[in-house]
């Protein structure tokens, strides 16, 4: 996020886009309440109506897969009204002229058309956000799920900076992070092109550095991103793999390929606190301390670096990551690998990013953790981004054009399936919150979210099975019958083992983010009869 | 009140006093802690604890008599006969600096463990405690306990009341025990003058002055007693809960639990309680699947209702104390106060 | 009973919550009033944080696949093994033939100590987690 979670209740107007925030963010979402209760504007984008887009004063329920048509309906409009903040366009960005050029030879009531919103509902909403100096958008994986997910994230970015809504206390473009240390896991560099504080892998300073510290060559090629690794197949690069806390086998798109990977892999560790869905494929599993066992620092949705306390010693023979991996380093003889303490790695992380420069324990345990960049030990942290400058110099408009999904609705697989994370009581692929008494009381089996139109064309009724299929496989599921899907949406979770949704997913990613189309993919509906 | 007795304690006796009743037990203060937030918290030191008078404790005496999750019983199974063994028994505790509406809160949950036979468990830790209370000159932010008739002074229930005139304590007895410490330790003590009456009673009447909220709570009780509530009120409600379950946790008079049994082993296990929510949808869908309420639209229903309807009828007294700690930390901005307000906005049709 | 405070392991918001322990068994858990996140309160997963810390599914010891069956071992002979077929992997099909998963779970401790391990020890930059998942 660009913003503080707290600035967002200072608002005037708060644009959500493909995310059901109260359900999966519920602070945020009780900050963008307060807004409202105070007289914001709430508009919510998203294909279902979703609990907060029942709460909003404009719910622009678009065709699953076209958020680009939408903003740039959004963006003529303001043109087209005179409402773009000219001052900021000239002062701090780049490339306005051709993005103009562009959305003008654009045709409204056809892009009105292909997301199957009304054009005045677009245009309402379009000066809702632009005339206000405080708007703020926030976004989640509804964005960026799709074959065209980095273009439609640029298409969000194009629509703050039209109207100047970035760079300033309560308004900017609020990316929501998933896990709880999601936004760490980046910043910290487990991903295959960056290394630790998003610093370049090319660079020859930065590498000098990091091998000055590390003691040891950098390997140079980018490497394989999550699904290049998981859906590598049967005679894929990949022979051998270790995987901490994670659980692809129920997660990934395309299940089926996983488990052809995961299965003919020469050699799988595998680390977690539970014995997952992946860990069964492992030839070695290592039982992992929880978050209750160990100390550490994990950094929000907010970049808010916060200490984790360790509650109670390791239960049973377990040990935390942090060892497990040291252990490992020990015996391949990697330098580096004698931390006493969790401290002690942060001292060495604070040396090498500089975002992370001035976190240091005895500060963290003072504030309830400092925001990120923080370079030195006597910064305050950064509550928003981008203040006076974005990150690359000017802000670049980037023209982005309306796709289709990869796939569409057909005679034979006549609904469009969208999958995300669906109970406000389960997180993920559930290996925690299935473990908990009371939260699989609340939610004890997966759903299928079915418009009661569509239910009664099918005769199904609510809570009664049914066989979904798609082009990749098939998957018994319960039914719910209700308004919160379109007619000819669909809509469910990857939550649980026994309905490995993700069976049913296309396995075609953005180009450039690597991110699974996880929020189109066509499917048919057959009632399962019992005898 | 005239047989019991009421005693000046000058402040600079009031760790002296409380270091000798910690002789004879467990001693549970709100002391602010290292991130800030105040807490009841059993003292191991009171020269090195901060302890703090001034702010809200952040949960209510609640969680040491109906913990979160607390152990009922271990069980075992030997040639197929159950044995059950009771968890450890209770440990004298005195509580002091708790807030009127607590203890009013207490004092319910000592009526709802009683029937229909005293709850064993609950009435042990009970039994071993004494409750010191310490009168509100300065209600806090969300506070409304004049609407519920719970403060900010109290006349019975405690075993003494505490209350700030500045540099001395006004401290009257309950019943029992608490006559019985002040008579103990009545040397740290002094005769109540003419004045300290009056500056009580002064500072009893600012206090009232000072609530920020108008509830009106005692109208609503009766209104309920006579009419429904609209579904569009209910539903509108609904929508908001995001089912969180923290009003009825951080509730001091909520008292729903559920009872579960845990394997630990092929042999034995535990028997454990732990708090529930009558907001869940869970905590009424039956066992085939069917649920007599619907969340969707009447998600926060029963609880109201229990509150300001049903214990209104049998006790005369709504089952809520005014202590404001469900009011905004509702995710959705809909506790208690903001019901209220929308019924008794509500026209007779 | 001791209440430490720490960070939820659910969702990004990242929420301020006690966790009370007696006995070396965490049997609640709470929101910080005082923190900037929480504020009071927590969602439905967050005052049910410690139910699964406890759970008798929670795996025990190290396990090494032996004759097709996981089997408890020692954690010298799991890591053994591990820190063996990784090398071998690394020395018969070459660094890139293996893959890292790190987690959005762990810490950052534990995402930079793996991601180092990754690229220095294994000689790849094969890692990544579940971020667009």
């Amino acid at each position: 996020m660009t913003n503080s979670i707290a600035e967002l209740e200072e608002a005037d107007v708060l644009l959500i886009t493909g995310s059901n925030t109260t359900t999966t963010h519920p602070q945020i979402g009780r900050n963008i309440l307060k807004a409202v209760d105070h007289g914001a504007k709430l508009l919510v984008i998203d294909p279902r109506r979703t609990d907060i887009a029942r709460q909003a004063h404009i719910h622009l329920a678009l065709r699953p897969g076209t958020d680009i048509a939408l903003i740039n309906a959004m963006m003529r409009i303001i043109l087209d009204e005179n409402l773009a903040d000219d001052l900021f366009i000239s002062m701090r960005t780049e490339n306005f002229i051709q993005l103009r050029d562009f959305l003008h030879r654009l045709d409204l009531k056809e892009l009105a058309k292909i997301t199957e919103i009304d054009l005045e509902t677009i245009r309402k909403a379009a000066c809702i956000y632009a005339r206000s100096s405080k708007s703020v958008i926030c976004y989640c994986l509804g964005v960026t799920q799709h074959t065209c997910g980095t273009d439609n994230v640029q298409a969000v970015a194009n629509l703050a900076m039209l109207t100047g809504n970035v760079e300033k206390k309560h308004s900017g473009v609020d990316p929501l992070r998933g896990q709880n240390n999601v936004q760490g896991a980046c910043d910290m560099a487990a991903l295959p092109a960056v290394l630790p504080g998003y610093q370049s892998l090319e660079d020859p300073t930065v590498r000098a550095r990091f091998q000055s510290v590390w003691q040891r060559e950098l390997p140079r090629k980018t490497g394989r991103s999550l699904t290049e690794m998981t859906h590598a197949g049967k005679d894929g690069p990949i022979k051998a793999m270790f995987i901490m806390g994670e659980n692809p086998a129920l997660s990934d798109p395309h299940l089926n390929r996983v488990e052809e990977t995961l299965i003919n892999l020469d050699f799988l560790a595998v680390s977690d606190i539970f014995l997952t869905e992946t860990a069964q494929f492992a030839n070695v599993v290592f039982p992992a301390a929880s978050f209750a066992e160990k100390g550490g620092t994990i950094t929000n949705s907010e970049r808010r670096v916060q200490l984790c306390r360790r509650a109670i010693p390791p239960i049973h023979n377990c040990r935390p990551d942090s060892e497990i991996i040291m252990e490992l380093g020990h015996r391949m003889g990697c330098p580096g690998m004698d931390f006493n303490s969790d401290a002690e790695i942060m001292e060495e992380i604070s040396l090498l990013a500089p975002i992370y420069g001035g976190m240091h324990y005895d500060r963290l345990a003072e504030n309830h953790g400092l925001q990120w960049p923080c370079p030195d030990r006597h910064h305050p942290g950064t509550e928003f981004l981008h203040k006076y400058y974005f990150a690359r110099g000017k802000g670049q408009f980037t023209i982005t054009r309306h796709q289709e999904p990869s796939e569409k609705a057909t005679k034979k697989f006549p609904f469009t399936l969208v999958t995300g994370r669906g109970s406000y009581h389960h997180y993920h692929t559930a290996t925690m919150t299935r473990n908990s008494i009371r939260l699989v009381r609340e939610y004890p089996q997966a759903k299928l979210e079915i418009h009661k139109d569509d239910c009664e064309k099918l005769n199904i009724g609510d809570g009664e099975m049914v066989e979904l299929h798609s082009k990749r496989g098939t998957v018994q599921i319960c039914a719910q019958v209700t308004d919160r899907v379109k007619p000819g949406t669909v809509f469910s979770s990857f939550h649980f083992f026994e309905v490995p949704i993700n069976q049913l997913t296309v396995d075609v990613m953005d180009p450039k983010s690597k991110c699974p189309e996880f929020k189109v993919c066509a499917v048919a509906i057959k009632k399962v009869h019992h005898d | 009140m005239i047989d019991l007795k009421e005693l000046i304690l000058p402040k600079d006796n009031l760790i002296p006093l409380l270091r000798k009743l910690n002789k004879d037990a467990r001693l549970v203060i709100p002391v602010k802690n290292d991130h800030g937030d105040t807490l009841f918290t059993e003292i191991s030191d009171l020269d090195t604890t901060e302890i703090d008078l001034i702010n809200q404790p952040q949960a209510s005496l609640k969680p040491f008599f109906l913990p979160q999750q607390e152990t009922l019983a271990h069980y075992s199974i030997n040639s197929n006969q159950y044995c059950f063994t009771a968890p450890d028994a209770a440990i004298d505790t005195i509580f002091f600096g708790v807030r009127s509406c607590d203890l009013t809160a207490l004092l319910y949950m000592d009526l709802i463990f009683s029937k229909p036979s005293k709850d064993a468990t609950y009435y042990d830790r009970r039994n071993h405690s004494l409750i010191i209370t310490l009168g509100c000159n300065n209600p806090f932010e969300n506070c409304f306990c004049e609407a519920t008739n719970s403060g900010p002074y109290l006349e019975y229930g405690y075993g003494l009341q505490f209350i700030d005139l500045g540099d001395r304590y006004y401290v009257s007895a309950g019943r029992g025990r608490g006559a019985d410490l002040l008579e103990r330790w009545s040397y740290f003590f002094h005769e109540v003058g003419e004045e300290d009456h009056k500056v009580r009673y002064q500072l009893f009447l600012e206090a009232r002055g000072q609530f920020s909220r108008n509830i009106q709570l005692t109208h609503a009780c009766q209104k309920l007693q006579k009419e429904t509530v609209p579904d569009e009120i209910w539903q509108s409600l609904a929508e908001r809960c995001y089912d969180c379950g923290g009003c009825a946790y951080v509730c001091p008079t909520c008292t729903c639990f559920s009872v579960d049994d845990k394997p630990q082993s092929s042999n034995t296990g535990i028997r454990v309680r732990s708090w529930d929510a009558c907001t869940s949808d869970g905590f009424t869908r039956m066992a085939g699947g069917h649920n007599p309420v619907t969340r969707d639209r009447q998600a926060l229903k029963r609880r109201f209702l229990h509150k300001l309807k049903y214990d209104f009828a049998s006790h005369g007294k709504a089952s809520c104390t005014g202590c404001g700690r469900c009011v905004d930390i509702c995710f959705g901005g809909v506790d208690i106060t903001t019901f209220i307000e929308l019924f008794t906005r509500q026209q007779n049709p | 009973m001791q209440d430490i405070l720490t960070i939820c392991n659910y969702c990004g918001c990242g929420c301020g919550v006690y966790l009370s322990v007696t006995h070396n068994h965490v049997v609640g858990s709470y929101p910080s009033r005082n923190h900037p996140i929480s504020r009071g309160n927590l969602c439905s997963k967050g005052w049910h944080l410690h139910e699964f810390v406890h759970s008798n599914k929670r795996l025990t010891d190290p396990l090494l696949r032996k004759n097709g069956v996981l089997e408890k071992v020692s954690w010298d002979e799991a890591l053994d093994t591990t820190s063996k077929a990784l090398m071998t992997a690394k020395e018969k099909t070459g660094p890139d033939s293996i893959g890292v998963l790190s987690s959005a779970k762990c810490t950052n401790e534990e995402n930079y100590l793996l991601q180092k391990l990754t690229r220095i020890g294994l000689g790849t930059n094969n890692i990544d987690h579940c971020a667009r998942l």
